[in-house]
């Protein structure tokens, strides 16, 4: 009788893991909200945006030839899916210190001359490329609110397969998003990023 | 009737498949005796359809960097700019320099540096290279087709009939191949490309004129070796070694090119009709065990689907004749008088060891450490260098600084196509190959130079070794009373004048720093008495660290660039 019980709480245990595990899971890294300075000189945070959905996170930089060919891409991604609630953000988590061509000043006027419409981002610290596991420019991330109201990764990867020939290209990343607004579930969560790689401060060997 | 003609249809619709080739680059050329080499990474369509691929390269080119058309006896200063984001080295190879301007694994460029080394071509003519050389990162770096070419002029190979007329009849040829990601992007870790790229393209064509054409070929590989021939197994002619002409050309029909070798080769298209093909071919099938890329595998690690097979390299069209072409091949070439094992009074032994399991090879069991220096050399000696190979698989010895003379292989003969003067040579299992170079000048013992192998994975997991050349020490040497200096003029437009407080001071390098730490230039052995050109500064404050040679101490000072 005993033993019958103490079954009879494992298996209530073991439903209890089981469903949760169902409707969060638990492999989805949590993004905290973050705040980050524009090259408006203005703070963004995720807080900002109440009505948001989810996001896109694109890590990108000032230099990487790869990263050049999408800034109108990524204009057009945006002016599609904020009316939707899904915000994209663009980030420079590149070392400024090593690398005098992803300083503010030049993020700045890279903004101007790319006529980016979307937020740009600097990562001073590279606190966030590490938190979202970046490791290349241009990255894309989608962040996705849960019902905890908390964000988490849902896709990460490339923002399309056809850097120069955007016309013949899989958009692998607003598939996600167009998957995500329908209430699906990601069905190509993870794609080779590829691009520009990004260095961590005192990866290199001299510095 | 209506079956066959679809057959002949789907034969025609393959065989238009299968000639989808394209015209490969010939890299730019860059003459003088000041060159500014920006590397940097880049994107090239490499594959047919889909992604373009994310490239290393110099200048305007998007893999491997320009041609560098120098001439014996001139200065050369190399204005080295590292836009990679990451750090890198750039090693002359081939070239007889002092080792503070050769690039090898400790003349390391941090990103956004510019690195000025220069020095007297002394070498032959020749064709040589260029390539990143910083340790564990060498694989990496050259996948993503960091380096070109160096050709060397001297009045020996001007007066000589061959053809020199870069990129019409005088043809550079850099060989490797590669592997891609479902993204179209390079990866790294096998050791063989399962696609050949000639001078950075796939199915590489190019049209010669009917007449005497020199190829310049360089391999470039990570470790495949290429067994090359013409596929009317016509003969042609090798005229230079890695160093320079060999005394006369030498003919053959088929040449092994081993990773780092270059050999310069005539092949003689007068008799043949316009309009008519030839294949350049890799014939790399049933070698012996331990030629690179004789493997049987096609997967894995040492697998790849060019392995064990004959390959094209190049497909040449005929076209028309230059006009004043070069119609006949030379009898005689160079006059060289090469090193003999008399001639060497001090002996060398390196032993290739390691490799068994997940040991990397090494030599005489010891992995490269960039502190360590595994040999210390006399100036002004001539020497003879035993290179042992016991080991499981072939490899490609390669020393910096000298060009030598190959005098004995254990398993026969030195062939006549590697008889001139040699910088890098294939070694195979259960070989013992001797060669006689000379260390007649440039003593340093701060930096050393390499030897090592040139497959990249053995550099990287290091098959290194390291050798200063040390002169005699002067009885009476000036040690300076104090290596304290004045910048003038303070702030600084273009450029930036030293006073020495002792003028006997020597300057061995120079450093420039901002404020913050990060290396802006590095000047090794600074010609500081015209002035150091900064005009390439933003504005702000800088600190000079300058490092005098008899002591090896840093005094620094600081100025400020308008």
């Amino acid at each position: 009788m005993k033993n019958k019980g103490s079954l009879i709480i494992l298996f209530l245990l073991i439903f209890t893991f089981v469903s949760f595990s169902f409707v969060e899971n638990k492999n989805e890294k949590i993004i905290k909200s973050f705040s980050l300075k524009g090259t408006d000189n203005k703070k963004v945070s995720l807080s900002d945006y109440k009505d948001a959905k989810g996001f896109v996170i694109v890590f990108t930089c000032n230099k990487c030839p790869m990263a050049k060919l999408y800034s109108n891409r990524l204009n057009k991604i945006n002016d599609k899916y904020k009316k939707q609630g899904v915000y994209l953000l663009t980030i420079n988590s590149m070392d400024t210190l090593a690398y005098a061509e992803e300083s503010f000043k030049l993020m700045q006027k890279k903004v101007k001359n790319e006529k980016l419409t979307i937020p740009y981002l600097h990562d001073k610290k590279q606190s966030i490329a590490k938190e979202f596991g970046a490791t290349h420019t241009p990255q894309s991330f989608i962040i996705w609110k849960n019902k905890n109201n908390k964000f988490s990764i849902k896709y990460k990867g490339a923002i399309d397969d056809n850097a120069s020939e955007p016309e013949k290209a899989t958009n692998l990343l607003t598939n996600s998003i167009d998957e995500l607004l329908a209430g699906k579930i990601v069905s190509n969560p993870v794609t080779e990023s590829f691009g520009c790689r990004i260095y961590f401060r005192g990866e290199n060997k001299t510095h | 009737m209506k079956k066959s003609f679809v057959t002949l249809l789907i034969i025609f619709w393959f065989s238009k498949i299968h000639a989808q080739y394209n015209t490969i680059p010939i890299p730019e050329a860059l003459y003088g005796t000041t060159f500014d080499l920006n590397i940097h990474e880049s994107i090239k369509q490499i594959k047919a359809t889909g992604n373009q691929t994310v490239t290393g390269s110099i200048n305007n080119e998007t893999f491997w960097g320009p041609t560098l058309i120098i001439n014996k006896g001139d200065e050369v200063h190399m204005n080295v700019t590292n836009n990679l984001n990451e750090e890198t080295t750039l090693h002359w190879h081939g070239m007889h320099l002092p080792a503070v301007m050769d690039g090898g694994p400790h003349q390391i460029i941090p990103a956004g540096t510019l690195w000025q080394p220069y020095w007297t071509i002394t070498n032959n003519a020749a064709t040589y290279w260029y390539h990143p050389h910083l340790h564990t990162t060498t694989e990496a770096q050259i996948t993503k087709g960091v380096g070109g070419l160096i050709i060397v002029k001297d009045e020996t190979e001007a007066s000589l009939p061959l053809p020199r007329n870069y990129g019409t009849d005088d043809i550079p040829l850099i060989l490797t191949s590669r592997n891609f990601t479902s993204a179209n992007q390079f990866s790294v870790g096998r050791a063989y490309g399962d696609l050949m790229l000639t001078n950075g393209v796939l199915n590489g064509q190019f049209t010669f004129p009917k007449q005497v054409v020199r190829l310049r070929i360089l391999n470039a590989e990570l470790e495949r070796g290429y067994n090359l021939g013409f596929s009317d197994n016509r003969t042609f002619y090798i005229i230079a070694n890695d160093g320079g002409l060999l005394n006369a050309p030498v003919a053959v029909t088929r040449l092994p090119v081993h990773v780092g070798e270059r050999y310069e080769i005539l092949v003689n298209l007068t008799n043949d009709n316009e309009g008519g093909t030839l294949d350049l071919k890799a014939y790399n099938t049933n070698q012996t065990f331990g030629f690179p890329g004789g493997e049987p595998n096609t997967t894995g690690q040492f697998g790849s689907l060019l392995n064990n097979t004959s390959f094209n390299v190049l497909h040449i069209i005929i076209g028309a004749a230059t006009s004043n072409p070069i119609t006949s091949i030379p009898t005689t070439l160079a006059n060289n008088t090469y090193y003999t094992a008399s001639d060497a009074t001090v002996n060398q032994s390196v032993t290739i060891t390691g490799g068994q399991g997940t040991v990397p090879f090494t030599f005489n069991n010891t992995a490269y450490v960039d502190t360590f220096i595994n040999k210390t050399l006399s100036v002004d000696t001539t020497q003879k260098w035993t290179v042992t190979n016991t080991q499981i698989f072939g490899h490609c010895f390669h020393i910096h600084d000298v060009q030598f003379k190959i005098i004995s292989r254990s398993t026969g003969n030195v062939g006549a196509y590697e008889s001139g003067w040699k910088d890098s040579f294939f070694i195979a299992i259960n070989e013992t190959v001797n060669f006689v170079c000379r260390f007649k000048d440039y003593a340093d013992s701060t930096h050393p130079f390499m030897y090592h192998c040139h497959f990249a994975q053995h550099e990287d997991g290091g098959m290194m070794g390291q050798f200063v050349v040390t002169g005699t020490p002067l009885n009476t040497e000036i040690v300076s009373s104090t290596t304290k200096f004045k910048l003038y003029p303070n702030p600084v437009n273009d450029k930036l004048f030293i006073s020495l407080n002792d003028t006997t001071t020597d300057i061995y390098y120079i450093t420039i720093t901002t404020t913050e730490g990060r290396i802006v230039m590095m000047l090794p052995q600074p010609q500081w008495q015209n002035g150091i050109d900064v005009s390439s500064l933003s504005a702000g404050s800088y600190i000079v660290q300058m490092m005098d040679k008899a002591t090896k101490s840093i005094t620094t000072k600081k100025f400020i660039k308008n």
